[in-house]
């Protein structure tokens, strides 16, 4: 399952899940509709080993300048609330698996 | 303007469908320009037929003559939007001309949307953009340059005058509709004639240097290069890509929402002429049994 986060549960979702994988979106935009369903079938693949979320940059502007994200979809990785890498642009599940496992 | 068929791209794909949906005797338009096709610039010599190497324009000009004598109609424009519409689909040119259809073959090749110059990787997501309507709103207030010779380009430019203080539109070799430049100018933005030749910044865009040593100021650039993206036309239509921007299609060329078929490169590889046309045959007899209802 893909966690909805709101600028208020963002940086408890960093701290809960060891590995948090966020895809920052928004509704008008074509190739974040597309990341939707492969954040889901992210979800599955990682479940038990990282948490899934998507936040909508619409709602806030403070995380996308607190992350300077200036394109999207913009997926952000974490681990041990680290952010240790940013994906720009639309991304395969087999990609994000990817970074996830080599950084 | 009405039509059983339209065809998206004028390719070997969209050409050989055209021939035969039209010879199955569905009013086709073909709506595309010849010289957007991979295979304009492309010398031939691994395609069944020729008997030497040939010129893949040549290929294409006989092959839009073979379409335009069994009746298929032409229009040399991009193609700007598509939807569904009344049962069937709408498809928007440049002109602002509509075409009314009940088949919609998808054959625009696969998009060329990077511009390769130094800096344009380096600054992708710090101020480099390939979609202007999914990152308008982080630029509001700001200078920005819009980059392309065609309709997607123009359509950029004009949407971001409305978050943008100021909007450039930097074109090397301008083709877009005059009605689509004329729109755009309208709307504020100003156009530069120009070859983009550095992205440069710190740790954002500053500026976009051109051929010649013009440097313009701005803190976003939009590469916007040839007309609707092929992803977004058939988003439009109610079909998802694939994440690499490929159409899955069944073995009728059909995608997954019935009256919409694609067919050449946008379906996936092998990227050979030899498959664009073999899938093109087949999506034009299919979208043709459709829209006439014999399928």
């Amino acid at each position: 399952m893909v966690t909805e986060l709101t600028e208020s549960t963002f940086d408890k979702f960093i701290e809960d899940n060891s590995v948090a994988v966020i895809d920052c979106w928004a509704p008008w935009c074509g190739p974040c509709r597309r990341m939707a369903p492969i954040m889901e079938d992210l979800s599955k693949a990682l479940s038990g080993k990282a948490g899934v979320a998507k936040f909508n940059v619409d709602t806030s502007p403070a995380i996308s300048i607190r992350f300077g994200i200036r394109a999207i979809p913009t997926v952000l990785i974490f681990k041990n609330g680290v952010l240790i890498e940013t994906l720009v642009g639309l991304r395969s599940k087999e990609d994000i698996m990817e970074y996830i496992d080599t950084t | 303007m009405k039509a059983d068929v339209v065809i998206i791209g004028c390719g070997p794909a969209g050409l050989q469908a055209g021939i035969h949906s039209s010879r199955r005797n569905a009013d086709t338009v073909i709506v595309g320009k010849l010289k957007n096709s991979a295979l304009y610039g492309a010398h031939i010599e691994n395609y069944f037929g020729p008997s030497e190497k040939t010129d893949g324009s040549v290929l294409l000009k006989n092959g839009l003559e073979r379409a335009l004598s069994f009746g298929c109609r032409h229009i040399d424009q991009n193609v700007i939007g598509a939807s569904r519409f009344e049962g069937g689909f709408r498809i928007a040119v440049e002109s602002g001309e509509e075409i009314d259809c009940m088949a919609v073959v998808i054959a625009t090749g696969i998009s060329r949307t990077k511009l390769g110059i130094p800096g344009e990787k380096e600054f992708l997501g710090k101020g480099v953009s390939y979609c202007a309507e999914c990152d308008c709103n982080f630029y509001k207030g700001l200078k920005v340059a819009v980059i392309g010779d065609e309709s997607g380009a123009a359509a950029s430019a004009e949407l971001m005058t409305g978050y943008a203080s100021v909007v450039y539109w930097v074109s090397e070799k301008m083709s877009a509709d005059k009605n689509l430049i004329d729109k755009a100018e309208a709307a504020g933005v100003k156009i530069i004639a120009g070859k983009p030749a550095e992205i440069r910044g710190g740790n954002a865009v500053g500026s976009l240097l051109l051929a010649g040593g013009t440097e313009i100021a701005v803190d976003g650039i939009f590469i916007e290069l040839g007309g609707r993206s092929s992803a977004d036309l058939a988003m439009d239509l109610g079909v998802m890509p694939e994440a690499d921007d490929s159409i899955g299609t069944d073995r009728k060329c059909e995608t997954s929402v019935a009256g919409v078929f694609a067919c050449g490169d946008i379906t996936g590889g092998p990227w050979q002429l030899a498959k664009a046309v073999g899938e093109g045959a087949v999506a034009g007899i299919n979208a043709a049994g459709r829209a006439r209802g014999t399928p």
